[in-house]
């Protein structure tokens, strides 16, 4: 079964008085274990795209399926529970609760869920393990780098086990390097996790390492390539 | 549930020193207009109980006992029996610091060709001034004492009406108890001055015993005129005794002896009220202004934990607890700094009586000016900054929760 299912989604905005046709009729389906980018130069319509798949906006028409759950469908409430319990997110930067320390704000997801104390203090501490930030746990955001601030993200994003990790330009404001290493770390959980990733790009280094190219255009998606895997 | 709201109110306190600056200058208004309010109301207060004694203090004393009827009509025949029960129910009062007996009733009084109207009160010297204070106003010659008999003291506006001194003898008609003429000759032995018109003109002290036999009273009397050991004891006396006290007789306050003193302090009051609104508001707003800044800076990361799951109701708890700690923090520095500060004038009242001659030239005659800081007054003044601030901060919270994530995500 598909983790995500697109069908024939459009999302107008009005601005002005104006119809922007952000999405025109967006079909995608997605699989367990992929690891998907979406590229496409800017104004296409990824970053739309995504919140309609993560439950953060509705979609004008068509259909988002979650695990076979169609999403339109849900209150604000249920999309909220939906997000905190099956969708992992990273934006572009500032992702983090800056008065809360790189523990606790992957701890804030658990914590939110539910989860008591001692489990939950464990899980996140090797949810940051993982993600190379063991020494770094108990520092609060702005004591970070920007690539580590990105890791914490990651960290929160997976910690709660989602069905599906969506990440929007998780790499636009880091450097080429630290980029590249997020990227592996990404991989790395990919191939080791099984974790689900599906991220949007404009930037042609990060597109090589996807290994599936969805191209968006004016809110179309245009190709959809499934890149042979390169055993390193 | 009990987990976030733990997570819910950390996160709410650390944003409280997120911006530490804007913190205490938010504190700094809600602690000086807590400590204003509450100062305020301690100098009103203190004030008016200074205008209750000054307008009981002399004659009229802080509660009064009466035949029913007698305080509308004012005539002697109002007179009721000093009895065994109200002399125990009085002395048996911790409230009560002093009490005395009068006899009151309306005479003409002559010397020479002069003839004037005078209120006579009948006194117990003694008692009397463990009561009132008149006897502190004697200008010329001396108080009344218990050996007096055909003696009087009267205001030095009558005398000087009367032409008429200290030693000289005068001589008063009045009705009878039993309905008889009553005359008798007095000795002035003293003349007060109290500063109060009404009894510099028209009040002539003489002895009860002297009264008594003067008027024909038969041991019937018509007031006993109370002393409280302090004003805000004066409503639990006079509902303890209304209840103790045989039917034929009333207990009146001051409330009821002086009903314009009782609008005076109204008056006062709502004009003060309307100052404490004003402060409250001042808080308020400025409480308002910092909890409204804070959201609208945080509107990204407000967006990113909705994004992640935060429930609307979650984020009005956060908003709604930042706006308490800041305003519990305020308010218990403020109610501690007002009171404390209203403690020391209650201590040390504002004296001018170094001035006082230059001030009686205003018609002035009150000199010290004490603050009575009470506990109604700083638990209202905290409740009512607590309520007002919460009520405020219901919408920058509410506007919080109903943030859209996508949008407010696009905010930087
Ligand atoms: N809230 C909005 N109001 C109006 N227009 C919007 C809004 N969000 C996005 N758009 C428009 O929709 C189109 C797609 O935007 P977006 O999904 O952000 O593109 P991308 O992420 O690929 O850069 C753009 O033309 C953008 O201007
Ligand atoms: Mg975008």
């Amino acid at each position: 079964m598909e983790i995500i299912q697109v069908v024939n989604c459009t999302k107008d905005y009005h601005s002005d008085g104006q119809i922007v046709h952000a999405l025109r009729g967006v079909h995608l389906s997605l699989h367990k274990g992929e690891f998907a980018a979406i590229a496409g130069p800017s104004g296409s319509g990824k970053t739309t795209l995504l919140n309609c798949i993560g439950g953060l906006d509705y979609s004008t028409q068509g259909n988002v399926y979650i695990e076979g759950t169609d999403i339109s469908k849900l209150s604000p409430k249920e999309l909220s529970r939906l997000r905190l319990f099956k969708i992992g997110f990273i934006f572009q930067a500032y992702n983090l609760i800056p008065v809360l320390t790189a523990l606790e704000n992957v701890e804030y997801i658990l914590l939110l869920q539910g989860m008591g104390d001692s489990n939950r203090k464990r899980k996140a501490a090797e949810v940051l393990e993982l993600v190379g930030l063991k020494d770094e746990m108990h520092r609060l955001p702005h004591e970070l780098s920007g690539g580590q601030q990105q890791r914490v993200a990651i960290a929160r994003a997976i910690v709660s086990s989602p069905a599906i990790v969506l990440a929007d330009e998780p790499t636009a404001n880091v450097d080429q390097k630290t980029g590249s290493a997020l990227l592996d770390l990404m991989e790395h959980l990919n191939k080791e996790k099984q974790i689900t990733f599906l991220f949007s790009t404009h930037d042609p280094m990060v597109m090589k390492r996807a290994h599936r190219l969805i191209n968006i255009i004016d809110g179309m998606i245009v190709k959809d390539t499934l890149v042979k895997r390169k055993n390193k | 549930m009990k987990k976030d709201f733990e997570i819910i109110s950390m996160l709410a306190w650390r944003n409280v020193w997120r911006n530490k600056r804007r913190t205490i200058l938010t504190l700094c208004t809600i602690v000086v207009g807590c400590a204003m309010i509450i100062l305020l109301n301690a100098f009103a207060k203190g004030g008016h109980d200074q205008m209750i004694e000054d307008a009981t203090g002399l004659v009229m004393g802080h509660i009064h006992i009466h035949e029913k009827g007698y305080w509308e009509n004012k005539t002697i025949d109002y007179a009721f029996e000093a009895d065994e029960s109200i002399e125990k129910a009085l002395s048996s009062n911790t409230h009560i610091r002093a009490y005395c007996k009068r006899i009151m009733c309306d005479a003409l009084i002559a010397k020479g060709g002069t003839t004037k109207g005078v209120m006579i009160q009948g006194v117990e010297p003694v008692r009397e001034k463990q009561v009132c204070g008149l006897y502190k106003c004697i200008i010329k010659g001396r108080y009344l004492s218990d050996s007096d008999s055909t003696h009087a003291v009267i205001g030095a506006t009558l005398a000087q009406n009367l032409k008429v001194d200290v030693g000289n003898t005068i001589a008063i008609i009045s009705q009878g108890f039993d309905g008889s003429i009553a005359a008798e000759h007095l000795t002035i032995a003293g003349i007060f001055k109290s500063g109060n018109p009404e009894y510099d003109k028209f009040l002539l002290q003489m002895p009860l015993k002297q009264a008594d036999e003067t008027f024909s009273m038969m041991g019937y009397i018509h007031a006993y005129v109370i002393k409280a050991s302090r004003i805000d004891n004066i409503d639990a006396i006079t509902s303890s005794l209304s209840k103790k006290l045989p039917n034929n007789v009333e207990v009146l306050g001051w409330e009821k002896l002086m009903p314009e003193l009782v609008q005076f302090i109204i008056m006062d009051d709502v004009s003060g009220y309307l100052f404490d609104l004003m402060l409250f508001l001042v808080v308020a707003f400025g409480i308002l202004n910092t909890i409204q800044m804070s959201v609208y800076e945080r509107t990204r990361e407000l967006g990113i934990m909705k994004a992640v799951g935060t429930t609307p109701g979650q984020i009005v708890a956060l908003v709604i607890l930042e706006t308490f700690f800041i305003t519990v923090i305020g308010v218990l520095l403020g109610v501690a700094l007002g009171a404390g500060i209203s403690y020391y004038f209650t201590v040390h009242p504002i004296d001018y009586s170094q001035y006082s001659e230059e001030i009686a030239v205003w018609g002035i005659t009150t000199t010290i000016f004490p603050a009575t800081v009470t506990i109604a007054n700083t638990v209202v003044t905290a409740v009512l900054t607590m309520i007002v601030s919460l009520l405020f901060c219901i919408f920058p919270a509410r506007r919080a929760s109903k943030l859209h994530p996508v949008e407010a995500i696009r905010h930087i």
